[in-house]
C-alpha cells in the first residue's frame, strides 16, 4: 500500500468559540479520487486551507508527503481555487510560463486543444476554456497531489466529461485527487467520498456509504402539487421531480397520514445521494 | 423614484470610506484654506553679517527676523548661509552699498522680501537674489513636482496594482505556489519603484530643458535622496494595498494620503505662513521633506551637510513604513492566524 | 397562454448569441433550459424580458412589469439588509402597505428569513442569498419568472430549498424558465430545453428527451477506439451513430443524453 500523499488526523481548526473543522480525519492515497461534499459553512473550504497550508491547525494534524504543509510541499501539489487562479490580463501562454517558472523554473507548454487561444487573454475566453487552462497551470509542474475546489462548476456536460477525463487521465498515472463539488454526477465519478456537515465528517465511503439507510417513499399520484403541499405542510423533507413527489427520510405511514384523502401509490425506494446529503444535514441541525 | 433615492441614501450609509470623504473633506478643505492658505509672509529669517551687522540688525524692518549676526563674515559665508537654508535673506555689511543676498529658491519670502527692499534706495542698498534670480514661479515648482510624481506613483499607482491581485482572488494563488514571501513583495513593487525612478528622471530633464530650471547641485545626492524618498512613498502604497479589498478603495485611501501632502508640504503655501497648528501637520509628511532635499540641490546646490536633517527624517520614516508594509503584506501570503472574517468565509 | 421565444436570433456585433431558438414557457409549469458557459441561456432569458433586441424572429412575454427577473449573480443589493431590499424592490413594482406586508411574511418564511431581516444581505451565505433574490423577483407575483442560474454555486441543501419555492411558484400558476447547469436539476422541469453555442441542441420532457438523442450511448468496461468516448466513473461511455438494439434506450441519463448530442453535433461539423 503506497504511503498517503495527504492525511488529515483529526483536524480541528477554531475561530474564537466557533468550531470550523471539527475532528476530521481524511487521506488520499496516490491514484485515488476523494471527493469532499457537504453544504456551505459545513468546513470544506477551511479544511483545504489547512491541507494547503494557508491555515494552521488549531488541533489535530494535516501532514502533506509525510510532513507539515511548507514552502517544499507547495512544489508537489497542483491547485485549482473555484476563483481559477488566473491572471486576467495575462494571455494564456503567459499565465502558463508564469507558473511554469515560478514552480519547475520552466514554462509550461500551451496543450494541442488549446494551441488557437494561446495569445488571447485569459480573462476573454470563454469558461470550460479557462478551466482547461488552469487545469494545464496545476498539472504542468508534474504535481503528486492535485486539489480541486468546484472544478466544472458553470461548464456544459461535454466539457464536464472532457475535464474528468483529464482528472481520471491523472490519477491512472499515479496522481492524488481531492475534489470539492456541488454536482451529484461528479460525486459518482469519485473513488472515495467524505461528506462533511457543520464542521463534522459524518459519512465517508462509496455512494452506498453515504446514502447508508436513508430511503424516500416515492408518492405516485395525477395531484402532485396537492401532495407536494401536504407532505411539505406536514413538516416532511418532499422532493419534487418533474411531477414525481418524493418524501424523503419518512416512513410510509407517516406518508399516508399526510397525505389524508389524496389518492396516491406509494413505494419505498433508497434516496439518492443528494437527498441522502440533505437528510443528514436535516438530522445534524 | 422615492424608492430610488432611499435606497441610495441606505447604501451610502453603509460604504464608510465614501462617507469619510463626504464629511471630512470640506471640513479638512475648509480648514486647510481658511488657515493655511497664506501667502502673505510675516516674518523672514535673516542673517547679517559684516563689520556694521549691529547697527544694520538695529535698523532692519520687523519683516526681517535677525536669528543670527557674524561681525567676521564675509561675502562667502553670507552666499553660504542662503545655499546652507540657514537664512533666507543674508545683510552683506562688506559691500558698499550694503548688499542684501535673498534666497530665490524660498519664492514667497524671496517676493515678499524683494517687495520690501525695493523701497530702500539704490544708493543704500543692492538686492542680489540667488538661485532664482527671476523669482520664476516654475523654477521652484519643478523640483517639488518630482516628489509630487513619486509620491502619486508610490501611492496611487502601487497601491491599484497590488489591490487587483487581491481583488481577482489570484493573492492566494501566489500564497500557495513555491514563492518566498520577499520574492512575491519584491516582485511587485520592482516595477514601480524602476517606474518612478524613470519617471522621476525624465521630468527633471524636462524641467531643466524646457523651464530652464536649473541643477546646481550634485546628481547623485538627488538620487539618494530621491531612492529613499520612494522607499517611503511605496511603503505606503502598500500599506493602503493591505488595508483595501476593491481597487476604489484604494485610490480613496489613497487621495486621503495624497490631499494633505500637496496642501501642507510647503510647495504651494509657505509652511512659514501657516500658523503653527497646521504647519505641524506639513512637518509630519514626507513629500515635506524631499522638497525641501530637491529644492536644495537643485536651485541652490546644496550639499549634504545642510540638508542632513532632511535625509535623516526620511531614513526614518523608510524603515518604519516599509517595515510595516512588508510584514502586513507578509501575513496576506503566509498561514495566518485566526480572524473573524475567516468565519465569514469558513464553508 | 404562452409565453417565451419564436425562432429568435440575437446578435452582439459579430457574435451570434441565439440562432433561431424556439422556446415556450407555460403557466404552472417549469422550463429548464441547459447549457454550459456561452451556450446563450442568460440572452435567452434578458430577451423574454426585453432587455435585448433580437435580430430576427420574436418574443412573447406579458410586459416587464409582470416578469420576474432572477440575475446570476447580482440579485440582491449588498450594502442594504433584507428588509430594506424587500422594501425597494416592493416600492418599484408597485407592491405595498397591506399586501406588501403579506407577501413579506409569507416569502420570509419559505425562504427562512423571518429571523435575518436585519442582516445586510451580503452578510448572508450564498444560498440565503440566492433565494432573497427569488423572494425578490416573486414579489409582484409575476406570471412570467425568468430565473438566471440560481442555484449555481449554491450549496445542495439550499438548492433543494430553492426548488421547492420555485416548483411552489409554478403550482401557484407561474410560467417559470429556469437557466441551469445542473442536470438533476433539470430532470426535475417539465420540460427540457438544451442549448449548445446559441442553437438548440435537445428538446423535450426529462423522459422522452432520452430518446431524441441521434444514434446511442454504450457503456463499455475500458476506452474504446476512437474520440467519441468519455468516463463515467469506472466505466467508459462511447457514442456511436448508429440506432440502438431493440429494447436498448439511447442513453441512460440526461447527462449521456447532452454528451451524446454535443457528440454529435462536433461529428456533424467536422
Amino acid at each position: 500500500m503506497p504511503d498517503a500523499l495527504l492525511t488529515a488526523h483529526r483536524a480541528t481548526r477554531t475561530f474564537g468559540s466557533f468550531v470550523a473543522v471539527d475532528s476530521v480525519s481524511l487521506e488520499v492515497r496516490p491514484g485515488e479520487v476523494v471527493g469532499l461534499l457537504g453544504a456551505n459553512g459545513a468546513g470544506k473550504t477551511t479544511l483545504i486551507r489547512m491541507i494547503l497550508g494557508l491555515l494552521g491547525v488549531s488541533g489535530g494534524a494535516v501532514t502533506l508527503f509525510g510532513q507539515a504543509p511548507s514552502r517544499a510541499t507547495r512544489a508537489r501539489l497542483g491547485y485549482v481555487p473555484q476563483g481559477l487562479g488566473l491572471w486576467d490580463d495575462l494571455t494564456v501562454k503567459e499565465n502558463l510560463a508564469f507558473v511554469g517558472e515560478t514552480y519547475a523554473q520552466a514554462p509550461i507548454p500551451v496543450p494541442d486543444a488549446l494551441a488557437g487561444l494561446s495569445s488571447h487573454l485569459a480573462g476573454g475566453i470563454g469558461l470550460g476554456r479557462q478551466r482547461q487552462v488552469a487545469f494545464a497551470a496545476a498539472l504542468g509542474h508534474s504535481p503528486e497531489l492535485l486539489v480541486l475546489d468546484e472544478p466544472t462548476s458553470g461548464v456544459d456536460p461535454l466539457s464536464r466529461a472532457r475535464l474528468w477525463d483529464a482528472i481520471h487521465a491523472a490519477a491512472d498515472a499515479g496522481v492524488g485527487v481531492l475534489v470539492t463539488t456541488h454536482y451529484m454526477q461528479e460525486a459518482q465519478q469519485c473513488d472515495r467520498l467524505l461528506l462533511m456537515s457543520q464542521g463534522r465528517a459524518v459519512a465517508e465511503g462509496g455512494e452506498a456509504d453515504i446514502i447508508g439507510d436513508t430511503r424516500a417513499v416515492a408518492v405516485l399520484t395525477e395531484h402532485w402539487s396537492d401532495a407536494f403541499e401536504a407532505l411539505d405542510a406536514a413538516g416532511i423533507m418532499t422532493m419534487l421531480a418533474g411531477a414525481h413527489v418524493r418524501a424523503v427520510d419518512a416512513s410510509q405511514a407517516q406518508v399516508s397520514a399526510a397525505l389524508g384523502a389524496i389518492p396516491a401509490r406509494l413505494e419505498v425506494v433508497p434516496a439518492t445521494l443528494e437527498e441522502a446529503m440533505v437528510a443528514r444535514e436535516r438530522a445534524g441541525s | 423614484m422615492k424608492a430610488m433615492i432611499l435606497k441610495e441614501f441606505q447604501e451610502l450609509r453603509r460604504d464608510r470610506r465614501t462617507m469619510a470623504m463626504l464629511i471630512a473633506l470640506p471640513i479638512v478643505l475648509l480648514v486647510i484654506f481658511g488657515y493655511a492658505a497664506n501667502f502673505t509672509i510675516t516674518s523672514i529669517t535673516t542673517h547679517v553679517v559684516g563689520p556694521n551687522a549691529a547697527a544694520v540688525t538695529g535698523a532692519v524692518p520687523g519683516l526681517f527676523d535677525v536669528t543670527g549676526t557674524d561681525a567676521s563674515g564675509t561675502s562667502q559665508d553670507a552666499k553660504d548661509l542662503v545655499r546652507d537654508n540657514v537664512a533666507d535673506v543674508v545683510f552683506d555689511t562688506n559691500t558698499t552699498p550694503f548688499t542684501a543676498y535673498v534666497d530665490g529658491s524660498s519664492l514667497f519670502s524671496a517676493q515678499t522680501a524683494v517687495g520690501a527692499l525695493n523701497a530702500v534706495p539704490s544708493e543704500q542698498l543692492t538686492v542680489e537674489v540667488l538661485y532664482n534670480p527671476d523669482l520664476t514661479t516654475s523654477w521652484v515648482m519643478v523640483p517639488a513636482l518630482v516628489g509630487l510624481i513619486l509620491t502619486f506613483i508610490g501611492t496611487i499607482i502601487t497601491s491599484i496594482g497590488l489591490v487587483r491581485e487581491r481583488q481577482t482572488g489570484t493573492l492566494e494563488q501566489l500564497a500557495v505556489m513555491p514563492l518566498r514571501p520577499s520574492a512575491v513583495i519584491v516582485g511587485k513593487i520592482a516595477p514601480y519603484f524602476i517606474l518612478a525612478s524613470v519617471d522621476m528622471i525624465v521630468v527633471t530633464l524636462l524641467g531643466v530643458w524646457i523651464f530652464g530650471v536649473p541643477f546646481n547641485g550634485n546628481p547623485w545626492l538627488f538620487a539618494v535622496g530621491a531612492a529613499i524618498f520612494l522607499f517611503v512613498v511605496l511603503g505606503i502604497g502598500v500599506l493602503i494595498s493591505t488595508a483595501s479589498q476593491t481597487q476604489a478603495q484604494a485610490i480613496q485611501l489613497a487621495m486621503f494620503v495624497l490631499m494633505p501632502q500637496i496642501l501642507l508640504s510647503g510647495f504651494i503655501f509657505p509652511l512659514s505662513a501657516m500658523p503653527a497648528a497646521i504647519s505641524w501637520i506639513g512637518y509630519c509628511l514626507p513629500l515635506t521633506y524631499f522638497v525641501e532635499i530637491s529644492q536644495g540641490i537643485m536651485l541652490r546646490g546644496a550639499g549634504f551637510g545642510s540638508l542632513w536633517v532632511s535625509f535623516a527624517v526620511l531614513a526614518g520614516m523608510a524603515i518604519v513604513i516599509f517595515s510595516a508594509a512588508v510584514l502586513r503584506f507578509r501575513a496576506d501570503l503566509a498561514p495566518r492566524a485566526p480572524r473573524h472574517a475567516d468565519a465569514e468565509a469558513a464553508s | 397562454m404562452t409565453w417565451g421565444a419564436r425562432d429568435l436570433t440575437v446578435r452582439y456585433g459579430s457574435v451570434t448569441a441565439l440562432d433561431g431558438v424556439t422556446v415556450d414557457v407555460v403557466p404552472g409549469e417549469v422550463v429548464a433550459l441547459v447549457g454550459g458557459d456561452g451556450a446563450g441561456k442568460t440572452t435567452l432569458l434578458r430577451a423574454i424580458a426585453g432587455a435585448v433586441r433580437p435580430a430576427s424572429g420574436g418574443v412573447e412575454s406579458p410586459g416587464v412589469a409582470r416578469i420576474g427577473f432572477m440575475p446570476t449573480q447580482a440579485g440582491v443589493w449588498r450594502d442594504l439588509t433584507v428588509d430594506e431590499n424587500i422594501a425597494f424592490v416592493g416600492a418599484s413594482q408597485g407592491v405595498r402597505g397591506a399586501d406588501l406586508a403579506q407577501r413579506r411574511a409569507a416569502l420570509l418564511e419559505a425562504t427562512g428569513l423571518t429571523a435575518a431581516t436585519d442582516r445586510l444581505a451580503g452578510d448572508l451565505s450564498g444560498g440565503m442569498r440566492q433565494k432573497l433574490a427569488f423572494s425578490l423577483a416573486m414579489l409582484h407575483r409575476p406570471p412570467l419568472l425568468l430565473l438566471d442560474e440560481p442555484s449555481t454555486g449554491v450549496d445542495p441543501v439550499s438548492r433543494v430549498d430553492l426548488w421547492r419555492m420555485i416548483a411552489a411558484a409554478a403550482a401557484g400558476g407561474a410560467a417559470i424558465a429556469m437557466a441551469t447547469t445542473y442536470l438533476d436539476e433539470a430532470e426535475r422541469a417539465a420540460n427540457v430545453v438544451v442549448l449548445d453555442s446559441g442553437e438548440v441542441l435537445l428538446r423535450g420532457e426529462p423522459g422522452a428527451i432520452l430518446e431524441r438523442v441521434p444514434g446511442h450511448v454504450r457503456t463499455t468496461p475500458t476506452r474504446a477506439a476512437g474520440t467519441a468516448t468519455w468516463r463515467r466513473g469506472h466505466e467508459f461511455r462511447e457514442w456511436v451513430p448508429e440506432d440502438p438494439p431493440p429494447g436498448t434506450a439511447r442513453a441512460a441519463d440526461l447527462e449521456d443524453a447532452v454528451v451524446a448530442a454535443s457528440l454529435a453535433k462536433e461529428a456533424a461539423h467536422a
